[in-house]
Parts: structure tokens; sequence; C-alpha cells
């Protein structure tokens, strides 16, 4: 066995895996907070990933057009809650299931309203930029041999830029007085107002928080296509969801687990098994190993099985 | 000045409405309990004095007309629920369950002072402060319910069936927990009951609740002597 490879095929899935694992922290921190799947969350990532494509457009360094992303994608997720989300699901959950299918539809509408249909930057025709910012070095020539496998230092640093993410939410969750706020609504939402805990603002931050983080994923995934497209997120969307399932929907450190190791897998079966599995069949792999867990373990690697004492 | 004061409150769910404007008081320091049977409406009254559904009349805490107030405004004005059932975070920790209680007030070490304070009046959370709510037995969830809704410092505890699913002799141990409370810092104290017998003998004053209207109130002295209504609601 070729050892180099596979340490190669391992990195590529693990950075892969990275961007499932941004998409599926924003579908637990929703979930958690109102028990909802939102299926807008792909799309809202979508829209602050062509916002940052113009920010480029504009000359603004990458970096810096990122945090504004974040910025776009958290308004459009606490408005999103605000005015559509709050007082539909007040009404009927099941609406909101409704409602989160349109959001996702109109924001890709209104991507191809504004940005067209075509694979952006189009260099040439209207666009300054040659690919789309890269967040980190990623010219051919920018990797590294480590035992004999050539490692792309963008493939680190966006696992990195994960696993920092992923520190920062659970800081946020564990050390702060809003993280302990957001715990407790998702608990017992009634006792939680009887704290004097403002409901509303913990979740319409949800929102933005999650749509944020949407916004790194789809920002990273631009980079590593070197293109936007109003595709870009269909699959990651289905990747993460995957994800988050697998890692237990209520638990932010599974849905990181659970987002690198649906890119493991997705790797190594499409690269040692390309015969049969190849690239067409790598996302129904992915998804009967995970049938698999859940039937061994139903509430996902890392969620909470709801017991309670009576 | 009365610590709460009810005026012509009504209060319901959706197109059906509970409450037929009840009017009640509690006095600063006064143990106050609303007696009642199952759909009586003494649950929609708790819910309706903490802000969780909307109500018309006129809700006062210590003269602040708190009416159109939002829940978390009226736990800032002095106002704690322990609610029915389970009034905790299962998947917290029983000290972040208290942590959240507090999270109206600001300054780190007056709270952790309260907690440990809270620990020694109830002893079995002290030891189990690393446990996950959820696996507390239903006593100390009670309990557990009870000192999260004191870490916010109240004026004035709503206490909604306590006593629930509980066997009597840690009913009577919550009750003489409350009791003392009460007596030993001032807390004025509104308590729903079903069970009759050991809410009247702490009580000051009693209110029987009957379909959404006030039928009878006075001291328990005054509603234990009168033949009709003990037979009728006190089944002694």
């Amino acid at each position: 066995m070729d050892f180099s490879l596979l340490l190669q095929r391992v990195i590529d899935g693990i950075s892969q895996g990275s961007v499932y694992a941004l998409i599926a922290l924003g579908l637990v921190i929703i979930y958690r907070g109102t028990g909802h799947l939102n299926f807008a969350q792909g799309e809202m990532a979508l829209f602050a990933t062509y916002c940052v494509y113009q920010f480029g457009e504009w000359g603004i360094p990458v970096w810096i057009a990122l945090f504004m992303g974040m910025g776009v994608g958290f308004v459009v997720g606490a408005v999103s809650e605000v005015t559509l989300i709050r007082p539909i699901s007040k009404k009927s959950p099941f609406a909101v299931f409704i409602v989160t299918l349109g959001l996702f539809t109109f924001l890709n509408w209104l991507d191809g309203a504004i940005w067209g249909n075509q694979q952006l930057p189009n260099s040439g025709v209207g666009s300054k930029q040659q690919s789309f910012p890269d967040l980190f070095p990623a010219d051919p020539e920018d990797q590294f041999n480590f035992l004999g496998a050539s490692i792309r230092y963008e493939r680190i640093g966006i696992l990195l830029l994960v696993l920092v993410i992923t520190g920062l939410l659970f800081l946020l969750f564990n050390k702060t007085k809003f993280g302990l706020a957001m715990r407790a609504v998702a608990s017992n939402t009634e006792s939680a107002k009887l704290a004097g805990i403002r409901t509303n603002l913990v979740l319409m931050v949800s929102w933005g928080l999650a749509a944020a983080i949407g916004a790194v994923g789809g920002v990273v995934m631009g980079g590593l296509n070197n293109s936007v497209g109003l595709g870009l997120m269909f699959s990651i969307f289905i990747y993460g969801s995957a994800a988050a399932t697998l890692g237990g929907f209520d638990s932010p450190g599974g849905a990181v687990v659970g987002g690198l190791a649906i890119g493991l897998i997705e790797n190594l079966s499409s690269g040692y098994a390309q015969k049969w599995i190849g690239q067409e069949l790598k996302l129904a792999v992915a998804l009967a190993i995970i049938v698999a867990v859940l039937l061994v373990k139903p509430s996902g690697l890392f969620g909470t099985e709801k017991v309670e004492r009576v | 000045m009365s610590m709460l004061r009810v005026v012509g409150l009504s209060a319901g769910y959706g197109p059906v409405s509970v409450l037929q404007g009840i009017d009640l008081e509690v006095g600063e320091g006064e143990f106050v309990v609303m007696l009642g049977a199952n759909g009586a409406g003494k649950t929609t009254t708790m819910r309706a004095i903490s802000g969780l559904i909307s109500r018309q009349g006129l809700v006062e805490v210590a003269g602040d007309d708190i009416t159109k107030w939002s829940p978390d405004h009226i736990v800032r004005a002095g106002v704690a629920q322990v609610p029915q059932g389970r009034g905790t975070f299962p998947e917290l920790s029983v000290e972040d369950n208290m942590l959240a209680g507090a999270y109206v007030r600001h300054g780190g070490h007056d709270v952790r002072d309260d907690m440990h304070k809270w620990f020694e009046v109830f002893p079995r959370l002290g030891e189990r402060r690393h446990q996950r709510a959820g696996s507390l037995s239903g006593g100390e969830q009670q309990m557990l319910a009870i000192a999260r809704a004191l870490m916010s410092r109240p004026k004035l505890l709503l206490c909604d069936e306590p006593s629930l699913g509980l066997a009597p002799l840690i009913t009577q141990e919550l009750f003489g927990v409350l009791e003392r409370l009460n007596r030993d810092e001032g807390l004025s104290v509104l308590l729903v009951e079903q069970n009759a017998n050991l809410a009247m003998h702490i009580a000051s004053r009693v209110y029987l609740l009957e379909t959404g209207n006030i039928v009878a109130s006075g001291t328990s002295a005054e509603l234990s002597a009168d033949d009709s209504i003990r037979k009728a609601y006190l089944g002694f």
C-alpha cells in the first residue's frame, strides 16, 4: 500500500470535511435553539460568498473581505429569523420548514439576479480578479513534502481555520454569559424566559452566528474551487446536514467530527474504490455509513439522548 | 404598599379564556396560597403574572404597573417563578442552572456567594453540582428549580404546585424551606396548590380559585372555620 498516497488522501479529505463541518456547525447552532432544520443554511453562506467575491472586485484584501462577508451573513441570518422564522413558527412549526425552503430558492434567485448565472470570477469578461480570493497561499508551488506526500499550505490553513472557529465557539458556549443563555434556551425555552433571558435576542443571534460561520465555509469552498457559482453550496449542504446528523444534531463538537469524518470517507472511498464508487456514488457511500451509525446510535455520535429521570 | 396587586386579570390561550377577571394581593413579606382544583386556572394565573401569556387587567409589582412588560423585564423587577413540573434546564449542570438563574444580575462574586448559600440550604444540590440536572430525582429537580429562581434575588416568589408528583415527606421538606425563606429573609411568596392541608398551615392568607374566578378568600383560620368551604374545598 502506498503510504504517501494514503496520507495525501487523508489530508485532502480532512480539509474538504472542514467545509462540511462549518455548514454543520451552523445547522447545529440553529437546531439547538429552535429545533428547526434550516434548509437555507447553504444559500445564506452562498450569498455572503458572492459578497466576498464582490469585495475582492473592489480591491478589498481577502481577510477583511471575509470578516465583512461574515457580517453580511450575520445580518442575513438575523433578519431572516426576526422577519420570517419567528412570526411563522408561532403559528406553525411545519410552516417554518417550508419558509426555509422558500428562503433557499429566494436567495439563490437573488444571487443569480445580481451576479448572473456564470461562474465568477470570469476574468476578461468583467472580473478584475483572476480567481476567487484565496485565504491561504494557493499557487501550485505552495506546498511542502511530508513523508512523500505533497501537502498544500491551503489545506493545512483551512483545517486550522476550522479548528480556531470551533475553539472560539466552544469558549462562547461554555465560558460566556451569553453562551450560558444560548444553552439554557436550547434546553428549556420557557424556563429561560422565567430566568430573565431574552430568548428572542438569543434566537436572533443564533441565526446570525450560524449564517456567519456558513459564510466562512462558502469562502473556503470558493477558494478551493477557484470560483463561485449558483450551485456551489448544493452538495456542500447535503454533506453538511449528513455531518450534523452523524455527529448528533445538538452537538457542536459532533458537527466538526462528523464533517471531518465525511470528508475522509468521501475521499478515501472514491480514491480507493474508484472503479465501483468513483465521483458519482461517493455521496451515497457516505450516507450509507451514516445510516449504519444511526442504527447503532440513534442520536448521533455525540448527540445527547433525551433521557430524564421521572 | 403591596408586593403584588392584581386587578381584573383575564387571560387565556387563543380563543379559550381561562381567567375571568380575578383580583388578588400579596403584601410585603406575606405568604399567600391559592387553592383550586385541576383546571381552575392556577397555572394560567402564574403564567399571566410572569408575562408568559397575554393578559388584560392590571398587574402591579411594588407599585409598578407591569401589565405590558416582557417576561425578562418582569424578572428584573424582582418576580421569580418556579413553574409547574420541571423548571430546570435538564441538559445543563446543576451549577449552570444556578448561574442561568442569576442571568439578570451583574457581578460574579455575589452570584458565587449566593450559589454557595443555596447549596447550604439544599445540601444535595451542592453534592451534585457538576451533575446534569436531568439526572437528578424529582425532588432534587424541584429544589433546583426553587434555588434557580432564588438566584435572581427576587422580592416575590411565585411557586406553581411544587408538590406535584413528590413524596409527602419531600413536599414537607420543600414547604419547610419556603416557610423559612419567608420568615427569615422576608421573601413574599405566592404559592399555588391543589393539596390544601400542608399549604394552609404556612399561609397567612388563602384564595380559592374555581373555573377562573376567586370564590373565597381570607386567613387560613377564617376559611377553615367556614363549614361549607371546608367540606367543598379542603376535604377535612
